[in-house]
């Protein structure tokens, strides 16, 4: 048996600590407590005890406010760097009967709180954050902390919410323009609704409808709005082949992985096959959300390989190239 | 109650508590008191002083607190402790006045807590005990509400949903009562606990304590009278146990406490006399001084409180045989006088006597010095020039007396008799008092009563001397103690019996005049209230640290060997065996309500009805998968009304937080009802796992 499961074990599951207050309060008690043994007064002793007393109840309420805490981290599965994202965490109170009082989330520069939490009760908790660069990130990591009943010590659980998460290049709307440029390369309809360019139905408008929708020439013959719902359209099959590896210019490289990226989530949103390939990567066609995720995920991590070769289209595709610099 | 109201309430409640300290302590007189608390009152719906913005004013506050304490302490302070105490009232106005933010409260709680700090070294009165509750009681709730706000304030962010504090403040206020009773018992745990390893030295402000004048250490004639109706409790004396004795201490007869003897009188006062031969015994551990040898007859221990009285005498009952106190040197004298020279403390101390019981010329006590020695002898019949009418008299109640023990209880039976007991002592004649009191007034109080019979005794030749101490005082019934009063002060006679020694004799038939009125049963639970504080809390010792850690080993071995070798049930008394038997119904009985309703708690872990619904279910082979939610899982099965009400329950009471209301509860049991009714559901097909799932739902504990 190694000592290292032994050791993890006797690990505190919480640590604690005086407060700025909490150090006044202690020397306060250590100075009492002197005065009170200097002079044998039964009453000194009588309110070091109190202090004591106050500082041993303020222990096991403490502990009674962190015990049967629960927390759940809400993460989005897609972070892209640039874009602001709302992170969350679940606070859950399991014990059957006691509330928990005054508990925190603290961590990276956040102080999210919350008053009362009653038996059994859950919270959400959420944030805003903003991630500047792509790539494998660990999240800054929250602790649960509370100073209650005082404010003379803080007990704080073990970190949480510090797992690793992967960002996604940042991802911009492609322009009409380009949009327009990427429709020949082989789109065809799907002949099911999407957003593409073809007439697929006709019908009533609905809130939320795009007003550039309306088709006037129908509202005018029916006497109500009516809106065109138009075909998805894909293109046959895509390749985006990375061109150069980026190792000389780190800013083309970002800028390069970024509009793969763009690419990426732009040709998989119309329903097109798509497969990713560059020095060092490849990510076979595939089709969906799923396949998305690998492709963005690829691309996050991606880091200028030493010496590596594209490889070779294996079928009709439009190709993209994407150059890295 | 709003936060901030309820903190200001608990703010001005810890200050009142520290304000009414200071009045408990004399460091605030009773028109300061109104002063202070006028500008108090005078700082409630003020906007706070922005001192930060106004620094000519922090300046001239500063400059003048500081200029007042210099002044104060090279002037006109009795002592550091009221320099520290003004301080204190200092800072209080200044913060009242300027009090903006939860710090403040906290600071002026602190300033509250050590007014009750400076107070403790000069006072011991029990009312002491009831600021301290008060003060634990609100300050617990000031620094949780404080704590609350604080914490509020320094938040970057909410939590969602944000959730009306209505219930917090009656919430925290039965927190804080909970924390404060827990408060309470850990105080007083540790206070028995923390080693008491220093010493009561150096009072901090030495004419503090106040003095109960009356017992004097001489006896002139008439002096009591000013006394003998005070009611001032000056002593308690708890009798804690009576080794080779039968009965209760309380029925012994005659029971008084010795103070002081004298052996000289001058025809007006009785006085000791300056041959006194002292002894002054030290100690360099706590045991019992010595005092008297003990002759082999019953010992009565006494627990003695002692208010200072501005005597340094020791009070016991007679025969004194061992003195168990803080002080480390007594004072002996061969009268049988003790002192311990602290004149203006509070003394608490044991002693063990050797009571006088039966015939004491069969006591075996005599002191053998005064037998053959005539010096001694001499000193004890010392008589100034008295009347002879004294003498004569003395000889005719004597004549035909077979010896000094009989010619002595004739005389104090004759006193007894035939003069009157009165407090009302006005001279009438220009004689000598005592001429006066035997031959023309014939009534007079205890002093004359002792003096007579000394004097007489002394004329027939026989030693004898006044004592003055006290009667035996009111039996407390609340604390098992006497209740000793000023009004209890008395004084009787020793007379010297060969073969007997000292024995007492009480010509005054002061009880028969009547006894004093008998206090009420609040003024002796207060009393014993009283004597409690002091007991346990005021006069609390190394000593009683180890005496109640030895009572802990036994009642631990007790308990022990109890459970080791129980005993024969039939053996148990039988209102225990019936109690414990009602404990453990009554602990089945609530594990099984608890059990029953587990489900409408609104607690956390599954309900106890959708537990049994999936019992149900899982009898016809439908069972929740790991992973699947309950809606997925009831989707699954096809959504049949019983289980989706059945479901929205769980959801509500599991997730909502909310315990069923009786009409959703009587719902529920209606659909279980009907789910174990109804036949097999149809098994839904399985769906796909979904894959698309925006969220990361991993528990981070």
């Amino acid at each position: 048996m190694t000592l290292r499961p032994l050791l993890a074990r006797l690990r505190p599951h919480r640590t604690i600590r005086p407060t700025r207050d909490g150090w006044w309060y202690l020397g306060a008690a250590l100075g009492l407590g002197f005065a009170a043994m200097n002079t044998g007064n039964n009453l000194l002793y009588l309110l070091v005890s109190l202090l004591l007393g106050l500082i041993v109840v303020s222990g096991i309420l403490s502990e009674q406010s962190m015990r049967r805490l629960w927390l759940r981290g809400v993460v989005p599965e897609e972070i892209y760097a640039g874009r602001p994202v709302l992170l969350g965490a679940r606070m859950a109170n399991r014990k059957r009967r006691l509330p928990s009082y005054s508990i925190a989330l603290e961590g990276g520069g956040r102080r999210l709180y919350v008053e009362r939490l009653g038996a059994g009760e859950e919270r959400l908790l959420s944030w805003e954050a903003t991630f500047a660069a792509r790539g494998r990130q660990r999240l800054p990591g929250l602790r649960v902390r509370t100073r209650f009943p005082f404010g003379l010590f803080v007990k704080a659980g073990r970190l949480v919410l510090g797992d690793e998460i992967v960002v996604f290049p940042a991802v911009r709307p492609l322009d009409a323009a380009r949009r327009r440029r990427l429709a020949p390369g082989g789109a065809r309809s799907l002949h099911h609704r999407g957003r593409g360019h073809d007439l697929y139905n006709l019908r009533e408008y609905r809130a939320g409808d795009d007003p550039r929708l309306i088709h006037w020439r129908s509202t005018a013959k029916a006497g109500t709005l009516v809106v065109r719902e138009l075909e998805a359209e894909t293109t046959v099959d895509a390749r985006i082949v990375l061109v150069g590896d980026g190792a000389r210019d780190p800013g083309r490289l970002e800028k390069g992985l970024s509009e793969a990226a763009s690419l990426a989530v732009h040709l998989t949103a119309t329903g097109a096959a798509v497969e990713l390939a560059g020095p060092g990567v490849h990510v076979p066609p595939g089709r969906g959300r799923a396949h998305a995720r690998r492709l963005l995920t690829a691309l996050a991590v991606y880091a200028p390989p030493g010496e590596a070769t594209v490889p070779p289209r294996r079928g009709p595709a439009a190709e993209f190239e994407v150059a890295l610099g | 109650m709003i936060p901030q109201r309820a903190l200001s309430v608990a703010v001005n409640v810890l200050v009142a508590d520290g304000l009414a300290a200071l009045f408990l302590g004399g460091f605030l007189s009773l028109p300061a008191l109104v002063l202070v608390a006028v500008a108090v009152v005078g700082s409630w719906g003020r906007e706070a002083l922005r001192l930060e913005q106004m620094p000519w004013l922090s300046l001239t506050l500063v400059g003048l607190g500081g200029a007042a304490l210099v002044v104060e302490i090279v002037t006109a302070a009795p002592a550091m402790l009221d320099v520290f105490t003004h301080l204190l009232l200092y800072l209080l106005l200044i913060k009242l006045y300027t009090r903006r933010t939860p710090r403040d409260a906290r600071d002026i709680a602190f300033l509250a807590f050590f007014m009750l700090v400076a107070v403790s070294p000069v006072t011991i009165s029990v009312v002491f005990l009831g600021l301290f509750v008060a003060f634990l009681v609100v300050g617990t709730w000031l620094l949780m509400l404080r704590h609350l706000l604080s914490e509020a304030d320094a938040a970057t962010a909410p939590a969602l949903p944000a959730r009306p504090a209505a219930g917090l403040g009656r919430d925290l206020l039965r927190l804080s009562l909970a924390a404060s009773a827990a408060t309470i018992g850990v105080t007083a745990l540790l206070f028995l606990i923390i080693p008491r390893v220093g010493q009561a030295a150096l009072p901090l402000r030495p004419q503090a304590t106040r003095m109960v004048s009356g017992f004097s250490e001489r006896v002139q004639l008439g002096a009591f009278g000013e006394i003998e109706a005070d009611t001032t409790v000056v002593m308690r004396v708890h009798l804690t146990a009576f080794t080779g004795g039968g009965g209760s201490p309380e029925t012994l007869p005659s029971l008084r406490w010795r103070g002081v003897a004298f052996d000289h009188f001058d025809g007006r006062t009785w006085t000791v006399g300056r041959s006194t031969a002292r002894l002054t015994l030290r100690r360099r551990q706590p045991v019992p001084f010595p005092v008297q040898a003990h002759h082999g007859g019953p010992v009565l221990t006494q627990e003695v409180y002692l208010e200072p009285i501005g005597t340094e005498m020791i009070f016991g009952a007679p025969r004194v045989l061992r003195l168990q106190g803080r002080s480390d040197f007594v004072v002996l004298d061969d009268l049988g006088n003790i002192a311990v020279p602290v004149p203006a403390a509070r003394l608490h101390y044991t002693v063990e006597s050797e009571p006088e019981l039966g015939d004491p010329r069969t006591a075996g006590v005599a002191d053998a010095r005064l037998t053959g020695d005539a010096r001694l002898r001499a000193r004890y019949t010392q008589l100034p020039p008295v009347s002879p009418r004294i003498a004569a008299l003395a000889r005719e109640v004597t004549e035909g007396s077979a010896d000094h023990w009989e010619a002595a209880r004739r005389l104090s039976g004759w006193l007894s008799r035939e003069l009157a007991y009165t407090r009302v002592l006005e001279r009438t004649t220009a004689l000598d008092p005592l001429d006066e009191f035997l031959f023309v007034r014939r009534a007079g109080n205890c002093e004359y009563f002792a003096a007579a019979l000394a004097v007489m005794l002394r004329s027939l030749a026989i030693p004898a001397r006044v004592v003055n101490g006290f009667q035996r005082g009111e039996w407390n019934p609340y604390g098992s103690y006497y209740m000793v009063r000023l009004h209890d002060a008395h004084s009787w006679v020793e007379v010297f019996v060969d073969g007997a020694g000292w024995v007492t004799l009480d010509p005054s038939p002061r009880l028969a005049a009547g006894a004093a009125a008998t206090a009420a049963p609040a003024s002796l639970w207060l009393d014993a209230l009283r004597m409690s504080w002091y007991r346990y809390v005021v006069s609390f010792s190394l000593h009683d640290q180890l005496a109640a850690a030895d009572t802990v080993r036994r009642a631990t071995w007790t308990w022990s060997a109890a459970v080791l070798y129980p005993p024969d049930w039939r053996e148990i008394p039988r209102p225990a065996l019936a109690l414990g038997v009602l404990l453990v119904v009554a602990v089945v009985a609530v594990g099984w309500h608890r059990r029953r309703h587990a489900g409408t708690a609104g607690g956390g872990g599954m309900p106890a009805f959708y537990a049994r619904a999936l019992r149900l279910l899982a009898r016809r082979g439908l069972t929740l998968e790991a992973g699947e939610t309950a809606r997925e899982f009831a989707q699954r099965a096809g959504w049949e009304p019983p289980l989706a009400a059945v479901t929205g329950a769980y959801e509500r009471v599991r997730f909502g937080g909310a315990a069923l209301t009786p009409a959703e509860a009587a719902a529920v049991a209606a659909a279980l009802d009907a789910l174990a009714a109804t036949g097999q559901i149809p098994r839904a097909p399985t769906q796909g796992s979904d894959d698309e799932m925006t969220t990361d739902d991993r528990q981070v504990r």
